[in-house]
């Protein structure tokens, strides 16, 4: 009876292709926006995410602890990071990519840089080539460090905004001269071979100096190792790869770097964590509200959609009295006729959702190659969109089907 | 020639009183009706307009149930089933066949056949077979995929009737079978009644006013102001035509009371 009753509703929608696609009009509009609306959304939201927030939302930053903290305990050194937690965090995240996917050090020193008759006070930073994989680099002109850098200790610095600006101008045009021009760091020479762009947020980059941890080491500054424990780090930067595994990669963290570093069980931590909490907190509820009003305004889309498919279904069911009549006197039940009606609407709202769908498919499709922005469809959104559809076809469908169903089959067969 | 499948009574009406509410109390439709159709029998329910014998149609078709009076079909007592239970009788014992033939205009000639068949939950294979056999049998073997539109009246009315007879019932009703077609088609349609009736033992079952078909009937019902009345034809034809009928069926003729012929029809 089944397979019939889908049968006599496709032919009925055929029957007034026209109306049936009128009547589907803003359910099509509805799924296709839910659809549409919600593929886009999380490629817009990761692209903000990128942008905006980018790496900060997705690094945890290790820094020294407080030796005056509370159940700080009176060790020499106590707090200090050194290049042996560094690697122990190597190792680390080399073993979980699930979790990780970059780790890069920071030393920093306070010192004087000087270009030509311009010297001003401020912060070099001893890194790896990594570094663009934790904090937002953003090249004016020029490149970041290399590997290659690394290696060779070579003499080379990358000018942060502000650094550079104050040395040779604002103009950023005149800027571009700068890539391969040398400056002196701590009296030491080194070659400009990147400017990055002005650059806000934590971390900011602006008024910093970047250069490989090994020239700093060998050329620049001098030793910087704490007794006995090799080279002192200022903070360890780790790269997440997803937002939502803050918690997981604190929790390993804190368990690698407490035996690492033999603090006692119910000790404090002898070092500090800096996550992205915040941030998160803020993009989870602007990541909801949108989500909310995504749904609240497909849902009502969808709502109107039921309410013209629910019209249409009642003028249907005038307009087949008679039919409704004959078939009844031909055995149809009660439920027969309710059955029938009822799945016309949902297939009017499937097969709406349906074009709804495909509509969005095409559409999120257009904008990804027009915009290079990689879009998935969300396949959410469609499972959302089709099931709501048949809720919307049942609900509004069945008093229509109702009054058909019950419809005296005497004054059925009678109607004019 | 009909009555070797005279038998038992299939249509059994006792009491049946039917009424409508009207604005001031009520309109008596059907008033005190007792009557019993046997299997094999072909009959006509006949009458003037407003006689009831569309109310009495309706009633034994199980498509309205009476005010009181009880009603027993083919031995199961339907005067007080649900309206559930009524489809599934409809479906398994009664055939309509209508006046303006009442067939589905988007469904092809096969597919109308076969809507008895689907609500009585026949598969669709057995379905399309059981469909085209009755079409066959009314003579539309070659017409299977016409839509109604396209077919004659006379046609129309032979589709509705293998509709009527797909699902082997136990009685065709036909409500003014004849009433949309002309003379000739309508004799046509009628003459088929009476092939199903005496090649098959179809128990047929006739609405009309038109007293042309009341002489090709085994037995006339009849019908006026809601009560049953007998020797209905003669008040369209004369007891002589009546008793020339009877004589043709070669039956006794009954004795009738002659009536003036001022009061006839």
């Amino acid at each position: 009876m089944f397979t019939e009753l889908i049968a006599m509703a496709f032919d009925s929608l055929r029957a007034n292709k026209f109306r049936s696609l009128l009547t589907m009009l803003g359910v099509i509009i509805g799924a296709g926006t839910l659809v549409a609306v919600l593929s886009l959304g999380n490629a817009l939201q990761g692209q903000v995410f990128e942008q905006f927030v980018d790496l900060g939302t997705r690094r945890i930053a290790v820094t020294p602890g407080d030796p005056r903290a509370k159940g700080a305990r009176d060790v020499p050194g106590y707090g200090l990071l050194s290049v042996q937690d560094y690697q122990v965090l190597e190792t680390m995240v080399a073993n979980r990519p699930d979790l990780f996917r970059a780790i890069a050090p920071e030393i920093t020193v306070s010192t004087q840089a000087r270009a030509g008759a311009v010297a001003l006070q401020t912060l070099l930073v001893g890194t790896s080539a990594a570094y663009p994989q934790v904090q937002r680099t953003p090249m004016l002109y020029g490149r970041f460090l290399t590997p290659g850098d690394e290696a060779e200790g070579a003499r080379v610095g990358v000018l942060g905004w502000l650094v550079a600006r104050d040395l040779f101008g604002a103009d950023k045009e005149a800027l571009r001269n700068v890539i391969g021009q040398t400056i002196e760091v701590n009296g030491q020479p080194i070659e400009v071979v990147g400017i990055i762009g002005e650059n806000g947020g934590p971390f900011s980059t602006d008024g910093r100096i970047f250069t490989p941890v090994s020239t700093m080491r060998l050329r620049l500054i001098g030793d910087l190792d704490l007794p006995g424990r090799g080279l002192r780090m200022s903070s360890i930067l780790l790269g997440l790869q997803s937002e939502q595994q803050v918690n997981a990669a604190v929790a390993l963290i804190e368990s690698t770097l407490r035996a690492a570093r033999n603090v006692p069980a119910g000790a404090i931590n002898d070092f500090d964590l800096q996550t992205p909490t915040q941030a998160l907190t803020v993009l989870a509820g602007i990541s909801t509200a949108i989500t909310g009003f995504i749904a609240v305004v497909a849902g009502i889309s969808l709502v109107v959609g039921g309410i013209g498919i629910m019209n249409i279904m009642l003028v249907a069911v005038t307009e087949r009295t008679r039919e409704i009549g004959v078939r009844k006197a031909l055995g149809a039940s009660d439920g027969d006729v309710l059955g029938q009606f009822v799945m016309e609407a949902v297939a009017l709202s499937l097969v709406g959702s349906l074009i709804g769908v495909i509509g969005a498919i095409g559409i999120v499709w257009l904008i990804s190659a027009a915009s290079g922005i990689n879009t998935g469809i969300s396949w959410i959104g469609i499972a959302l969109a089709l099931g709501f559809a048949s809720a919307i076809g049942i609900g509004f469908g069945y008093y229509p089907a109702r009054r058909a169903a019950l419809l005296p089959p005497i004054e059925a067969l009678r109607y004019e | 020639m009909t009555t070797e499948y005279l038998g038992r009574p299939i249509v059994e009406l006792r009491n049946i009183r039917k009424t409508f509410p009207t604005g001031d109390g009520e309109f008596v439709a059907l008033d005190d009706i007792s009557l019993t159709i046997a299997e094999g029998e072909m009959v006509a329910i006949m009458g003037p307009s407003g006689s009831g014998k569309s109310t009495l149609m309706t009633l034994i078709g199980l498509l309205d149930s009476p005010t009181t009076g009880q009603y027993i079909l083919d031995g199961i007592d339907v005067s007080r089933l649900s309206r559930q239970e009524q489809a599934r009788i409809r479906n398994r014992k009664l055939g309509f066949v209508f006046q303006n033939f009442n067939l589905l205009p988007r469904l092809t000639a096969q597919k109308n056949v076969e809507l008895p068949l689907v609500y009585g939950r026949v598969g669709a294979r057995e379905r399309a077979e059981r469909a085209r056999a009755a079409l066959e049998a009314v003579g539309l073997g070659h017409k299977l995929d016409s839509l109604p539109n396209t077919l004659s009246g006379g046609q129309k009315q032979r589709v509705a009737i293998a509709r009527a007879l797909v699902h082997d019932p136990a009685i065709i009703l036909a409500d003014e079978p004849t009433g949309a077609l002309d003379t000739r088609t309508g004799a046509e349609i009628l003459a088929l009644f009476r092939e199903l009736n005496r090649d098959q033992g179809r128990t047929i079952i006739i609405v009309t006013h038109d007293p042309e078909i009341g002489r090709h009937m085994d037995r006339v019902i009849g019908l006026r102001d809601g009560r049953l009345v007998d020797n209905i034809l003669s008040e369209y034809y004369g007891v002589e035509v009546l008793e020339e009928v009877e004589r043709t069926r070669g039956l006794d003729p009954v004795p009738v009371a002659r009536r003036p012929a001022g009061e006839a029809a």
